[in-house]
């Protein structure tokens, strides 16, 4: 009975939170082709810098040597990586704005589900958008790709996903205690970016960053992907990164859960959740 | 008199900015570290495609095998694009958001010293966040600077400066006049970003070129790689000078005449106090 | 039969000085400071006081918004520290603010969005819906944007929201500020006949309005700085001053004390306003204007029975501003 009440209420929050979006047209258009225009740069770098579509020393590190495919499969799949930084980290926020915080907050439902609705939102929109630039990078490009890997590859994306929502559900707390919240969200989302293996494989980055890039679901999501779509060869096994997945997901949700109450009861017990 | 008076505009402004600023003091270090950041991601790919830190490939579209300093330089430049873009106007919307805008369209100064002092203020900032960067470079990833390139390099620091001051300013009106002003700023940003050759050397597409060509910060880009990366003087590299001068030029008039003529019909339509 | 339970509750907030050498300087604010008050089952309860007092953060605390640090209150004999949930299911709320409420959605749309949050079925949340709407009379601009709105438009949704789950017990903060005469009478009309009257329902009212207290509520608190002075209904509390009249001068010229007289002046726009509780006005009558005379013009003088806010002056010693003119 609770559990149908909450996840009547996540999507709620889901259909609300779409309703609100498009009434914002503008906005919600150039979301769709935004992620193309931070791709494009590292192609068009890429093919400068070997003078061509094909990298031999890309091949040697990863098994594939064109680098487009490589690049764009590792570019458009950090996207769910959005959804954990801004979409779930600023649920509460926006809400904070919009000055609906203390009504959402004052119904029955644990603050936990807001987040995740947001999470449910933020998701779909996500695909919409990683669909949405497959099919234009499919045009412009014509990537290669194997379809018997996409079944395996959307069920990677599912585990990895725990974890992100882990950091998510972790960040919509600290953004709501913090006046610059986004600069927490921006120095997480780039230090991941760098450390996670999208327009190069890992054994190019100095031997510290490798090691916490272990640590990163990103790091197992992205290279299982590729594995599966275009054969990537990686040092650790397909067995062996859903494992980490799992261990890593249950980690970060725990975490999030616990730092999220925490920041819940102080909000509550300084009075600062009107204070924006 | 009148100058005194504009004077004291300017650097009220300008107070009142740095105040403001202050508020945010991890803003201003994200600022010096961040644009260098998110450059990071490139080099290591270069080094992944080639297998070192030279290509010779890069070289016949850019004359330099070094394609980590031409990284960095572009994304230190971009810093001020950035910071022009979002900087000023926003400085405008917010004004607008806190109900101040109305009060300081509706002061009896001229609104020329007004826009100078933020002008002049993100022109400081930037240039705070590009030296600190520049630092950064040197120290991790030993980028080269010699003295005797500083000064032609502040140069052309300055005449981007000014062109997109010019553009900000023209922003600034179109702020006063739509509300969701956000997302023809992003647009901007997204056009210099892909067709300037800040992340890409842009003769590799004879389209992308053509674009690359009405932008000043594709000058200025070319001139301050130029001087630190192939050796060159600023009289080798004066076409370049002259377009951006050009270009300065016909911002700084259009960007006048567009927020001079919103403000005005902003007053008759009343659409400031709308917000 | 009491519906809510107030004991004890005190709660504290941190307010951050200027900033010394190595420690920023803090002072503690007792926004709540150890109120108790029992509010019976159907009656409409005032919190009556100036801004700041700390009704709102009482009505916070209630709502579960806030944890207070001392303390604790039932409603329906749940716990507001330990039982959260359930307290939230039998409470609607509504809190002061410009913005309560998706301006981006149209009323339609937000109260559906927040039946979602309160648990009712789509079924349920359809018909509750039409039947807001309609006593609401917003039926015809259901499907518009609430920034087309006008703000009492806006404040009749936010009722409606506050009511959607049919609570047993509503915390009204501030209801009407801010409203339209018009829009003001409806609400109070529509919260004491159909909310307190009809449904039965349990409400627990702040207001900063004297005749709105006065109007409305079966009991009032008096609230000042945190502290309860003193709860009554209005008629004991008037009662409280009763042998008292009270002489009203209203006059143009700056005055801010009488030195003879315990007065009570307020400076309005384009008068001020002077009156003085005395057990018989006559006596002191004519001293009183030659003072005045001396300083303004005067305008009008009355003399009248005490009102409430007589004798909230006469109790605190504080204002109330903003006085519903």
């Amino acid at each position: 009975m609770e559990i149908r009440h909450y996840l009547r209420a996540m999507n709620a929050e889901n259909i609300k939170e779409w309703k609100i979006e498009l009434t914002y047209r503008v906005d919600f258009i150039r979301g769709l082709f935004e992620p193309l225009i931070f791709v494009l740069p590292f192609i068009l770098y890429g093919i400068a810098i070997v003078g061509g579509k094909y990298s031999e020393n890309l091949e040697k590190l990863t098994g594939t040597g064109d680098l487009i495919t490589y690049t764009v499969i590792g570019y458009i799949f950090m996207g769910f990586l959005e959804t954990a930084v801004w979409g779930m980290g600023f649920a509460l926020r926006k809400e904070q704005w919009y000055g609906t915080l203390e009504q959402v907050f004052a119904a029955p439902v644990p603050r936990w589900v807001y987040v995740m609705g947001m999470a449910l939102h933020s998701t779909i929109h996500q695909g919409l958008i990683i669909l949405m630039q497959s099919v234009i990078i499919y045009f412009i490009f014509g990537l290669v790709l194997d379809i018997s890997g996409i079944l395996p590859s959307l069920l990677i994306i599912g585990i990895m996903m725990i974890s992100l929502y882990g950091l998510g559900i972790l960040l919509s707390s600290l953004v709501l205690i913090f006046k610059e919240g986004w600069i927490i969200s921006e120095i997480l989302y780039s230090f991941i970016i760098i450390v996670t293996p999208i327009a190069y494989p890992l054994a190019v980055l100095p031997s510290i960053l490798q090691k916490i890039s272990m640590y990163m679901p990103t790091t197992y999501g992205i290279t299982t992907i590729r594995h599966f779509l275009i054969g990537e060869v990686s040092t650790f096994t397909v067995f062996d990164a859903v494992l980490r997945l799992l261990v890593i997901g249950a980690a970060w949700v725990i975490f999030g859960l616990f730092i999220f109450n925490i920041i819940d009861k102080r909000v509550r017990n300084k009075g600062e959740l009107g204070t924006y | 008199m009148n100058s005194f008076y504009n004077l004291s505009i300017i650097s009220a402004e300008i107070k009142k900015c740095l105040k403001i600023l202050l508020c945010y003091p991890m803003e201003l270090v994200f600022w010096c570290i961040f644009p260098i950041f998110w450059a990071v991601p490139f080099i290591f790919q270069g080094n992944a495609l080639v297998g070192g830190m030279e290509s010779e490939a890069f070289s016949d579209l850019t004359g330099t095998t070094q394609f980590m300093p031409y990284i960095l330089i572009g994304a230190v430049l971009n810093t001020y694009v950035l910071s022009a873009l979002y900087g000023m106007s926003n400085s405008l919307r917010e004004e607008s958001y806190w109900g101040t805008l109305e009060l300081i369209l509706g002061s009896p100064c001229s609104k020329i010293p007004i826009l100078l002092g933020k002008a002049l203020n993100e022109a400081v900032t930037s240039t705070l966040f590009a030296v600190m960067q520049i630092f950064i470079c040197i120290i991790i990833f030993g980028l080269d600077v010699a003295v005797n390139q500083i000064l032609p390099i502040m140069l052309i620091v300055i005449l981007l400066m000014l062109g997109l001051y010019g553009l900000s300013i023209a922003l600034a009106g179109i702020t006063i006049q739509i509300k969701q002003s956000h997302s023809l700023i992003h647009t901007i940003e997204y056009l210099f970003y892909l067709f300037s050759p800040v992340r890409y050397p842009v003769n590799i597409n004879p389209w992308i070129r053509m674009v690359s060509l009405v932008i000043p910060l594709t000058y200025a880009l070319t001139v301050v790689r130029g001087i630190m990366l192939l050796d060159k003087s600023l009289i080798n590299l004066w076409q370049n000078v002259v377009i951006l001068l050009a270009i300065d030029i016909g911002l700084i008039v259009l960007g006048y005449y567009i927020f001079f003529y919103i403000e005005k019909r902003a007053r008759k339509s009343g659409i400031i106090s709308m917000y | 039969m009491d519906n809510i339970i107030v004991s004890d509750l005190t709660k504290k907030f941190v307010k951050k000085g200027k900033r010394k050498l190595l420690r920023r300087e803090k002072e503690d604010i007792l926004a709540v400071d150890h109120i108790s008050v029992k509010v019976k089952k159907g009656e409409l309860f005032g919190l009556l006081g100036p801004n700041g007092a700390g009704k709102t953060t009482l009505v916070k605390c209630l709502a579960t918004l806030l944890i207070p640090d001392e303390g604790t209150a039932t409603i329906d004999g749940h716990d507001i520290i330990t039982d959260p949930i359930s307290v939230r299911k039998i409470l609607g709320i509504t809190t002061g603010g410009e913005r309560t409420l998706y301006w981006k959605l149209s009323a339609r749309d937000n109260l559906k969005y927040f039946a979602s949050l309160y648990g009712l079925s789509s079924k349920d949340a359809e018909e509750r819906i039409d039947y807001l709407l309609d006593i609401m009379d917003l039926k015809e601009k259901q499907h518009q944007r609430l920034e087309k709105y006008s703000t009492g438009m806006r404040q009749k949704v936010s009722i409606a929201r506050a009511i959607l789950h049919d609570p047993k017990i509503l915390l009204l903060d501030e209801p009407t500020l801010g409203l339209d005469p018009s829009f003001s009478m409806f609400l109070r009309s529509f919260i004491k006949n159909d909310l307190n009257k009809k449904e039965g329902k349990t409400i627990l009212l702040t207001t900063h309005y004297m005749d709105e207290a006065d109007q409305l509520c079966d009991r009032i608190a008096f609230v000042d700085r945190g502290k309860l002075i003193v709860v009554d209904t209005s008629k004991n509390l008037k009662r409280n001053v009763s042998k008292n009249e009270a002489l009203e001068i209203k006059c143009i010229g700056n005055i801010d004390k009488l030195e003879n007289f315990n007065a009570h002046i307020k400076n309005k726009k384009n008068y001020t306003k002077i009156r003085i509780l005395h057990e018989n006005t006559e006596d002191i009558m004519d001293d009183v204007l030659k003072d005045v005379k001396e300083r303004a013009k005067i305008l009008s003088v009355n003399v009248t029975r005490p009102t409430l806010e007589d004798v909230f002056v006469h109790l605190t010693g504080s204002k109330l501003e903003d006085e519903h003119e």
